[in-house]
């Protein structure tokens, strides 16, 4: 017989968990909601999460590091900060069963892979605003330059969560998904022109022009006060929609295979 | 321990199944799985799928719970082959209890709730009720984390049935339960079934299929080998009960086989394996024999013919090893 227990009880005893409640204690609908309460309850990781990036942008920015070579760092950094999470932690939950329970809920999979997408993106811009935060402040560009920059870094951040949400559709293992991560960044960001910068003629030319990286890197360049080879804010702050637009689509077409639903 | 809860409630006779499966057959690249099995839940009915580990019940139920396509046959529930139509109305409960570790309880049942379509959403006093009838109100605020096992089987129970589904699909319900919560689940799916809900549970738990199903799908490596009333399965057993004896020396067999209402008596590697109508003094009887053959009684275990009786019977092989 279930007990029965009355509303003053119930009252009394949320009176008392009150006083060792985890935070924070919203009550989520959304699972956008409950992963990034997960996150935010997680408070020792999220502060190594949101710390380390600036253990290698403080040298670059404080330093006279080349504006070539640390834009190239920076955007590999931004990238790195987006898909890594989102891969690794969508194959941990897949591998808990936790995966599985979403499934057989009446929600579409291009929602649950957009609001797994938007999640991870949420703490990431966090996270991606500290970056950008520093080298604005450091180095004080022209404020639509710093605008432009900083919306290319959330969109980077964007396209790189679906890149990893891409990666945890086809991965079972934590381990795979981190080597395939390396395995499909390393020659986007080679085709970017992050290593040898973007050749004025030919493929890579055209090629770089759709890497959202491309961008990202030459922004900071401009911010770091070198001299990007092409491209102006306007440009990029296009670049930055359209990429945003691309990982919103991408996510929401991944949805289905992210969750392994068959039908 | 009631047995057999009587005869299965007749469906209203216009009425869809809740649950339909011809043919439904899901085989995977080692050639283990399940299939092809017919099978067909009422709405009002309590049926489960009992079977040994590696007979297919869980295999089936993802796939009757739209989780996994089936390699062959078909599923329909309400009559109506469409899984995200038919997810509205599911309430499901898979053999791991994954939860968001770090978040409570009660954030957990708010999420299922929201999404499961219960009418106030994610009210805290009527998720707070939910939790008061799994006995989890005093930790609704802790992490799951912190949780036991059993409190987490509990937590997925109260996920799954929280919104009043019109079909339950529980896969091992009672793994991690005490008997307490154990026996309230029961109670609570039979009152579902009683108010129109259809069930339909993976278990190996003998005792708690008794006394919650009106009907038994006997699975053994993937095929569905009876599928009938318990009521009809206990009584095509018989009544005979079976007494274990184990006694320092040789059991005097032919004196217990001489005894009134003994109907079988064998000799096995731990003593004795004896069947016989159940008569007041019976025991009673079988201590006088041993002892009237200067054999001292060490251990003496009476049990009455179960489910896994059935299944031996059936199959040839135990239920669990």
């Amino acid at each position: 017989m279930a007990r029965r227990v009355g509303e003053e009880g119930r009252a009394a005893e949320r009176a008392i968990r009150r006083t060792r409640a985890p935070f924070p204690r919203w009550l989520p609908r959304r699972l956008t909601a409950l992963e990034l309460l997960a996150t935010l309850a997680r408070r020792r990781a999220l502060a190594i999460k949101l710390g380390f990036p600036l253990v290698l942008v403080v040298p670059l920015v404080a330093t006279s590091a080349p504006p070539f070579f640390a834009g190239m760092l920076l955007t590999v950094l931004v990238t790195l900060i987006g898909a890594v999470g989102t891969g690794v932690t969508v194959v941990r939950a897949r591998g808990g069963g936790w995966l599985a329970r979403l499934a057989v809920l009446p929600l579409s999979p291009a929602r649950v892979g957009v609001e797994l997408l938007l999640a991870s993106w949420l703490v990431d811009a966090v996270q991606g605003s500290l970056v950008i935060g520093l080298v604005l402040a450091w180095r004080q560009p022209a404020p639509l330059v710093g605008l432009t920059c900083w919306l290319l870094v959330l969109a980077v951040l964007a396209i790189a969560n679906a890149l990893g949400l891409a990666l945890a559709a086809l991965t079972d293992h934590p381990g795979e998904t981190m080597l395939g991560l390396a395995v499909l960044l390393a020659p986007l960001l080679f085709l970017a022109g992050l290593f040898t910068g973007v050749p004025a003629a030919g493929p890579r030319a055209w090629i770089a022009v759709v890497l959202p990286f491309t961008y990202l890197d030459q922004a900071f360049q401009l911010v770091l006060g070198g001299n990007p080879p092409s491209g102006a804010p306007p440009s990029f702050a296009l670049a930055a929609a359209v990429t945003a637009l691309v990982a919103i689509a991408s996510a929401a077409a991944l949805g289905g295979a992210v969750l392994r639903r068959e039908g | 321990m009631s047995r057999g809860s009587g005869p299965a409630r007749l469906p209203a006779a216009a009425a869809p199944p809740a649950l339909e499966a011809r043919g439904l057959c899901r085989r995977f690249r080692n050639g283990r799985g399940a299939g092809p099995v017919d099978l067909m839940v009422h709405p009002g009915e309590v049926v489960a799928l009992l079977g040994p580990n590696g007979s297919g019940k869980s295999t089936l139920l993802r796939c009757l719970a739209t989780l996994t396509r089936p390699s062959a046959g078909s599923v329909a529930w309400w009559g109506d082959r469409d899984r995200t139509r038919a997810r509205a109305r599911l309430g499901v409960g898979f053999d791991v209890s994954a939860h968001v570790e770090e978040a409570s309880g009660l954030q957990n049942l708010a999420f299922f709730a929201a999404h499961q379509g219960t009418g106030s959403g994610v009210d805290r006093s009527r998720l707070e009720a939910v939790l008061a009838g799994h006995d989890l109100l005093a930790v609704a605020d802790d992490p799951v984390a912190t949780y036991s096992f059993g409190m987490r089987r509990r937590l997925l129970l109260a996920e799954a049935l929280c919104h009043d589904p019109d079909l339950i699909l529980l896969d091992e319900p009672t793994v991690g339960l005490d008997v307490t919560a154990a026996h309230r689940l029961a109670a609570g799916l039979r009152q579902r079934a009683g108010a129109g809900a259809a069930v339909c549970l993976a278990s190996n738990d003998t005792g708690f299929v008794e006394r919650t199903a009106d009907r038994v799908g006997f699975l053994d490596q993937g095929q569905m080998v009876r599928d009938a009333p318990v009521a009809t399965l206990l009584a095509e057993l018989g009544t005979l009960r079976e007494l274990r004896l184990r006694c320092v020396g040789a059991a005097p067999i032919d004196r217990l086989r001489r005894l009134a209402g003994v109907a079988t008596v064998a000799a096995t590697p731990d003593g004795v394996v004896l069947t016989a109508h159940p008569r007041d003094g019976l025991v009673a009887d079988v201590v006088q024999a041993l002892g009237d053959a200067d054999r001292v009684l060490q251990d003496l275990q009476i049990r009455d013919p179960d489910l896994s009786d059935c299944f031996l019977a059936l199959v040839g092989r135990p239920l669990e090893v």
